[in-house]
């Protein structure tokens, strides 16, 4: 049909572009739905990472000891990639030390331990009756205040995503509502039962970033959270596309391309087409910090999986930890054989449960041993090609790993390594359970090492390089006191243009020479170096008795 | 909850598609069912024996290669793609071969052309057509001899080859040893070189097979003409419902029968005395669908690119007519399989994909593929 229209010149408006690849996997996204969004009790300790999104820490601003209240700043973002923190409750900072965050290497971060009062009291905030009275650089601001970080999963700054796309201008701003990966919820319950604010936050990012066009996308198969929206959307500029069901489709790249059937080029961003994509978690963040004023504290996470008897939506304040939200829900530990944070597809398996939910924690899975049986063993590839199907970026996936098993890694990059979004739909399919996203991510760490290795050898080349014409200039201009000791006399005129030839005619006893000269030299300078320390030492001492 | 040690390090994905490859592998052996049953229809056990044989030599070889290798026996047995070797093996060869040259065959397929080259998924050739390829060239008699027991040719007795006798006489085919009283006396066992009907076509020129051919198909009249027609159908079902369960994907099957349709049909002359057939003798005269679906789709040695695809097919189909025709082998699916077995490698490399976000198009609306 969109061929037919393509080639009458015309296009139906709207009509979803298809993507390459993607894979149909079981969504078991119905038993976290069935019940209501709901707010989670205080917890008794809060512990908040510095770094929301494991990247840049923020810097602490307050101290061990200090009492805090609900909202107030804790650490601000002075970097790019770093986001402010506040106090989700009112408290006393217990200590600021390290913790166990939610990555899959069990790592530790410095984190702020809040013990909570139980009082919850606020500080004054201010809300803005009416957003249209900022301009966009005022609302770009206090989205920055407000802490908030792409809430879909990656935790990329939203302001600083903003301000990059204005520079190249934004035509069209996609609320990214797709949430395609399997057990995860929260956007659909979001939007199920607060559908008008995410479109007022969807119109404060349109107009933050200038964006001439902002679309809401969903899975077709959303009815409740379709139906919530087009009654929120009735007098609103904004557009509602459905694409039908499929993984990744909802991952920024592929939706990018559903939507307007352009395609990032490769290591660039989306803004540098015209695009930005924000998160319908990320675009009620918004909401609230500008019409409420509220800072980014909670968060809509799922808790689902078979152990738990009450799998649900919960609003939970950031810092909760994981163990806490499993006991609300009634865990059944005897069943209980694992935790995911994220979708089972591109989610990481936690090592602990006393970790704290963080602004980018948008589902915690408890696995089973009926849904995530353990790993079959890993078979011989017989290039079935069924990965290169279900692939997004139209990689060959089967080349890759033949590649990343024999550490080729030219041709990894010829194949496009690292176009991979690991997004894992080949390992779904893989009929011989080979973890390829892992030997993916092994390669693409090899390869990144060799860089460095590669910059710092260029680096200590060039080192050296210099320090080679160093002495050489220190040659050219003292030739009687380095090389007329080396080579023997030299007549006063054109003193380095026959040393130059003397070393040339008789190279074997120039590199005698020269390696007592270097020994010398090497001497010669650690007692330079040790006379520079001692008077470095000693000029401060000598500059106070002067003083006293 | 305690997190066991094993846990660390594991990757995302962790949600699995229920798919394996033993059972990929399961199903295309199930697939070559009507194929196979249609085959033993006409031609007697000695089709059936020829794969029991391939199969239980290949496990063996299989799992004493997987020992001397150092792997784990239970664990790559079950990949099943030693079975689906010694059933192509098994089709491939003519019903009433000998014992032992099953056992070569096979063991060249396994070992040789296999596990030398790193066991299932590295081996650049077609196991099963390296094997049926040495004994083509190593025993030219004895591999374009259709060996069918005596009755089976017999119009009216049809179901003799079912008989018995028929099991009996199919079985002293296959090992000699067992009776090697019975072998030295020539009327037990009818030695009648019965290849497809397209090597008769080209040894006896048009004449009196057009003639038979025009007549149309009769089911049980077990003249080789319908046999084979059946029995191409059958592979066709199989390889039909392949497709269907995606086991498969259609670029390879579509390609070579569109190549030999549109070879055949390019030279055909009807009132020529050549040896072009006409292209339903091509197609369903030979053993064209068995190899367009099950030997040429085999993924390990196939291109794995989609353009790839197409133009291994082509490659094949064009070395299958080219063979055929002007060649001086009678069937030419296991030459033309290796050829394009040969350029696999090349074509995936040339015919990688454009991969998003680079090239041209990145910017541009992106249109749907063109395949030649």
């Amino acid at each position: 049909m969109r061929l037919v229209n393509r080639l009458l010149g015309r296009r139906s408006d709207r009509a979803p572009y298809a993507i390459f690849g993607g894979i149909a996997a079981d969504a078991y996204k119905t038993r976290s739905l069935r019940s209501r969004l709901m707010p989670v009790p205080i917890p008794k300790q809060l512990v908040l990472p510095l770094s929301q999104n494991l990247g840049v820490d923020a810097v602490a601003i307050v101290e061990a000891g200090d009492l805090v209240q609900k909202f107030q700043l804790l650490a601000e973002a002075d970097e790019p990639g770093s986001v402010a923190l506040h106090a989700p409750t009112s408290g006393l900072v217990s200590s600021i030390s390290n913790a166990t965050v939610a990555d899959e290497f069990g790592s530790q971060r410095l984190c702020i331990h809040l013990q909570s009062d139980g009082e919850d009291r606020a500080i004054e905030i201010v809300p803005e009756a009416d957003y249209r009275a900022l301009d966009h650089l005022q609302l770009l601001e206090r989205i920055e205040r407000a802490g908030i970080c792409g809430l879909g999963g990656a935790g990329f700054p939203s302001a600083q995503k903003l301000s990059l796309g204005m520079k190249s201008g934004i035509d069209l701003l996609i609320i990214n509502a797709v949430e395609c990966e399997p057990f995860i919820s929260a956007d659909e319950a979001l939007i199920r039962e607060r559908g008008a604010s995410v479109v007022v936050g969807a119109e404060i990012l349109k107009s933050a970033c200038l964006a001439s066009n902002c679309i809401i996308v969903l899975q077709e198969d959303r009815a409740d959270a379709i139906e919530a929206l087009k009654k929120a959307l009735e007098n609103s500029s904004i557009e509602l596309m459905t694409l039908a069901a499929g993984y990744p489709v909802g991952g920024e790249k592929q939706i990018i391309q559903a939507v307007t059937g352009m395609e990032v080029p490769s290591h660039a961003y989306p803004a540098s087409i015209g695009v930005l994509v924000f998160n319908a978690g990320t675009a009620y963040a918004v909401y609230k910090a500008i019409a409420d004023g509220e800072p980014c504290v909670s968060r809509i996470t799922t808790l689902t999986g078979a152990p738990l008897q009450t799998p649900k939506n919960f609003e939970t304040l950031i810092g909760t930890s994981v163990s806490f939200l499993f006991d609300l829900c009634g865990i059944d530990t005897t069943r209980h054989t694992g935790t995911i944070v994220g979708g089972s597809l591109m989610g990481i398996q936690l090592l602990t449960l006393d970790v704290p939910v963080m602004k980018t924690s948008n589902c915690l899975i408890a696995m089973s041993a009926a849904e995530f049986p353990p790993d079959e063993p890993e078979l011989a590839c017989i290039r079935c090609g069924f990965c290169a199907e279900a692939c997004p970026a139209r990689l060959l996936p089967q080349q890759l790993y033949a590649f990343s098993r024999a550490h080729d890694h030219e041709q990894n990059l010829a194949h496009g390594l690292f176009d991979c979004i690991e997004c894992g739909a080949c390992a779904y399919v893989c009929p011989s359970h080979i973890p390829l996203v892992q030997y993916y991510r092994s390669s693409k760490a090899e390869i990144r090492a060799q860089q460095r290795r590669q910059l710092q050898s260029q680096h200590w080349q060039r080192q050296f390089q210099q320090h080679q014409y160093r002495i050489k200039k220190q040659q050219d201009e003292a030739p009687h006191q380095i090389s007329g000791d080396a080579v023997g006399p030299v007549k006063d005129d054109e003193p380095a243009k026959k040393n130059r030839s003397r070393e040339d005619g008789d190279k074997t006893e120039a590199a005698v020479f020269s390696r007592e000269r270097a020994k010398r030299e090497i001497a010669e300078a650690v007692a330079r170096v040790r006379a520079r320390k001692a008077g470095h030492i000693a000029s401060p001492r000598t500059d106070a008795e002067s003083d006293g | 909850m305690q997190t066991q040690p094993s846990a660390i390090g594991i990757s995302s994905p962790m949600q699995h598609s229920q798919r394996s490859t033993g059972r990929l592998m399961l199903l295309v052996i199930a697939a070559c069912i009507p194929g196979v049953a249609t085959a033993t229809w006409y031609f007697g056990f000695g089709v059936l024996i020829n794969i029991m044989l391939a199969a239980s030599m290949a496990i063996i070889l299989e799992a004493c290669a997987l020992k001397l290798r150092g792997r784990d026996m239970r664990q790559h047995l079950s990949d099943n793609s030693a079975l689906v070797t010694a059933v192509l093996f098994g089709i491939a060869i003519p019903p009433g071969a000998s014992w032992w040259l099953v056992a070569m065959g096979i063991f060249f397929a396994i070992v040789i052309a296999k596990h030398i080259y790193g066991g299932l998924g590295q081996n650049l050739f077609n196991p099963a057509m390296c094997g049926y390829v040495l004994l083509l060239l190593s025993f030219p008699v004895e591999m374009t001899s259709w060996h069918i027991p005596n009755d089976a040719l017999v119009d009216g007795s049809s179901f003799s080859a079912f008989s018995l006798a028929g099991l009996r006489q199919s079985l002293l085919l296959s090992m000699p040893v067992f009776g090697s009283a019975q072998m030295s006396s020539p009327d037990s066992i009818d030695g009648l070189a019965m290849a497809t009907p397209l090597i008769e076509f080209k040894m006896a020129g048009t004449g009196a097979l057009l003639a038979a051919w025009d007549a149309g198909v009769s089911l049980f009249s077990r003249d080789s003409g319908a046999a084979w027609e059946l029995v191409n159908m059958g592979y066709l079902c199989g390889g039909l419902f392949l497709i269907y369960k995606r086991i498969i994907s259609w670029h390879i099957p579509c390609a070579i029968i569109a190549t030999v349709t549109m070879m055949s049909m390019l030279f055909y002359a009807p009132d020529s005395s050549a040896v072009y057939g006409t292209p339903y003798l091509h197609l369903f005269g030979s053993a064209t669908m068995i190899g367009a679906f099950f030997i040429a789709t085999d993924p390990v040695s196939a291109a794995t690119t989609v353009r790839g695809k197409i133009y291994y097919g082509i490659i094949i189909g064009l070395a299958i007519y080219g063979i055929r025709v002007w060649g001086s082998y009678l069937d030419s699916i296991a030459f033309a399989v290796l050829l394009g077995n040969f350029c696999a490698p090349a074509l995936d490399y040339l015919c990688r994909p454009r991969i998003y976000g680079h090239g041209k198009k990145s910017r541009s609306v992106p249109t749907t593929e063109v395949e030649p």
